[in-house]
């Protein structure tokens, strides 16, 4: 049963990605993409990790491409507005073909591994409370750096956001 | 698995769909009369299937009946036909997905074993809410492209930045209660308010966190685009927003699913902050407890109701043309009544007579608390009705300053606010 929902979330996961880079409307690309997270929360979903299921869902479908989505319908992007690519799918093939060695590296790598028995080492691995017990006990530290970091990452975009904004005003 | 296993799940299941879509036609009803009610006229009472108005439902079903058969028409300037197709049924399967996770009633115990009384039986909560109501702007987003109209795109781009600035209070308000709670399963909320606040209070959310329930409130009124915040179908300026183009069951699908969410947001305000399915000062064990003395009062309080409505009944619900077969409603109705109050009457007595086993117990505590859970869902669905023609609807920059010049500020004052207060008294 898990095997054929992984295959189904690999198809779905792979296609969207795929349309995401061949698609020509914007809004085709971004659905892809979409496609492709939730499949990824699905895999997420079967490893038991229910938070980051959840997670994935919440901020990256339901916030992340919202506001693609929502740049795209604010500035009207449509196919005409975008740059012409005649040589788009030689060049596509061409990033394919430069992956191949990494991709040999990981196939290499995984055909190492021991084989042993990959089942779930507790049965509330990844649930929510283990999850938050974990983070805020034995990596509370790493985890207060991320979020100084992301605030100074929020800090910088408003700054940045303002700056350019005076600029204008005073031509 | 087990006959009682297959009962129970099956209840579940009926009770969510049946929560999710069967108000839809009882929700079109409330709006109308209670609207009517606002604006001093009667709204619709008209039709009838052989008399039987019902105070004008029957007039919702003949409208669900309708838009179930008129023509389905696409539009020949529509160019993307598959996201035309799929907008409805996204925000429709999104919206209705929502009131799985939660609970009806106390986990019921039969022969020993533990049933959760929720149709989706995971445990996360409300974390399953915010993700199922932020995809549901899909729908919306989806309609309003792929209507190829001024009107559509306008009104997409609305709800997307009104979902977006109001899901980051409606998460933080959230943090604060599961600061209280310790839990996001749904079922443990609603049990945690079970319990009595300095000995004489009922532990219900809006008691312990009347912010974060006024926060939660309107963010949920925003989710949901119900008035105030209809601003995505502002038919004054949008004509209907993203469903301009829509007709027939399509258009049905849209309307359903405005619904759906409604009853998914009132469903989830219940379970967070008005004490879910329990009933006050009577938590599941003391219900069990004195499960004969409450059945004893159900057996008085009924049937005292059942009387007083037939009265108001008899006195409101007259036509003036003797022939006409709905004139005979009012009698029909209270004959129907007398016998409910009847039946409750004599199967009550009898439950008391013959006594409950610990199964009996345990169901009928179970089916209290169901009923308790409807009554409030339909009261706050009847708030939501209430506001809608109440308030007037926002100007679009006062609907952004709202959400992130208020709201944002007041959820995190009341996060650190509640995070020191428990951690100071470590409760």
């Amino acid at each position: 049963m898990i095997d054929i929902f992984f295959i189904l979330f690999a198809i779905l996961a792979i296609g969207g990605a795929i349309t995401m880079i061949t698609a020509e409307e914007p809004m085709y690309a971004t659905l892809g993409l979409l496609i492709s997270i939730l499949s990824v929360g699905g895999f997420f979903a079967l490893l038991n990790a229910s938070f980051l299921f959840m997670v994935q869902i919440i901020v990256y479908a339901g916030a992340v491409l919202t506001l693609f989505l929502f740049l795209l319908m604010f500035l009207n992007i449509k196919k005409e507005d975008l740059p012409h690519e005649p040589k788009k799918y030689m060049l596509i093939t061409l990033g394919a073909v430069l992956m191949i060695p990494i991709n040999m590296l990981i196939f290499k790598a995984l055909s190492t591994l021991p084989n042993i028995d990959m089942v779930l080492v507790e049965s509330d691995f990844g649930t929510i409370k283990a999850l938050g017990m974990q983070l805020y006990t034995e990596w509370l530290l790493p985890f207060e750096l991320i979020s100084v970091l992301l605030l100074v990452a929020l800090i910088g975009v408003i700054v940045l956001a303002k700056q350019k904004s005076k600029k204008e005003i005073k031509q | 698995m087990e006959f009682a296993a297959v009962v129970i799940i099956f209840i579940n299941i009926l009770l969510a769909v049946n929560l999710a879509v069967g108000t839809t036609p009882i929700m079109v009803w409330w709006e109308r009369r209670v609207s009517g009610f606002m604006q001093g006229r009667s709204g619709p009472n008209r039709a009838h299937i052989g008399g039987i108005r019902l105070g004008g439902l029957v007039q919702s079903v003949a409208d669900m009946i309708k838009l179930a058969f008129k023509e389905d028409f696409i539009p020949a300037f529509i160019k993307h036909k598959m996201f035309f197709i799929m907008a409805p049924v996204i925000m429709f399967i999104c919206s209705f997905l929502t009131v799985g996770v939660i609970p009806f009633a106390d986990r019921l115990v039969i022969d020993g074993v533990t049933y959760t009384m929720q149709a989706l039986p995971i445990d996360l909560g409300i974390l399953w809410f915010l993700a199922f109501a932020g995809l549901s702007v899909y729908g919306i987003v989806l309609g309003g492209y792929a209507s190829t109209s001024k009107f559509g795109i306008l009104s997409s781009i609305r709800a997307i930045a009104q979902v977006i600035s109001y899901e980051a209070s409606m998460g933080l308000a959230i943090i604060s209660m599961l600061i209280v709670y310790g839990s996001v399963n749904l079922s443990d909320i609603a049990e945690y308010q079970g319990g009595l606040l300095f000995g004489f209070i009922p532990a219900w959310g809006i008691i312990m966190q009347p912010l974060a329930a006024l926060i939660f409130i309107v963010a949920a009124f925003a989710e949901t685009n119900r008035a105030p915040f209809d601003l995505a179908e502002g038919e004054s300026e949008l004509v209907a927003g993203y469903h301009t183009e829509y007709s027939a069951m399509r258009f049905g699908l849209f309307q359903v699913s405005e619904f759906a969410a409604m009853s998914a947001a009132s469903a989830l305000i219940v379970t967070m902050f008005f004490g879910g399915y329990q009933v006050p000062w009577l938590n599941t064990q003391a219900l069990q407890e004195n499960i004969n003395i409450v059945l004893f009062a159900m057996m008085i309080i009924l049937p005292a109701t059942i009387y007083f409505f037939t009265q108001w009944i008899k006195k409101n619900n007259t036509w003036v043309d003797e022939n006409d077969p709905r004139a005979k409603e009012s009698k029909i109705l209270i004959k129907i009544f007398k016998g409910i109050a009847i039946a409750v009457v004599v199967i009550l007595a009898l439950l008391l007579l013959f006594g409950l086993g610990t199964n009996g117990t345990n169901i009928a505590t179970a089916m209290i608390q169901v009923s308790t859970f409807l009554l409030k869902f339909f009261l706050i669905n009847f708030f939501f009705v209430w506001i809608r023609w109440t308030l007037l609807r926002f100007r679009y920059d006062q609907l952004q300053l709202l959400g992130w010049k208020v709201l944002l500020p007041l959820a995190l004052l009341n996060i650190v606010i509640t995070a020191t207060y428990v951690l100071v008294l470590g409760a």
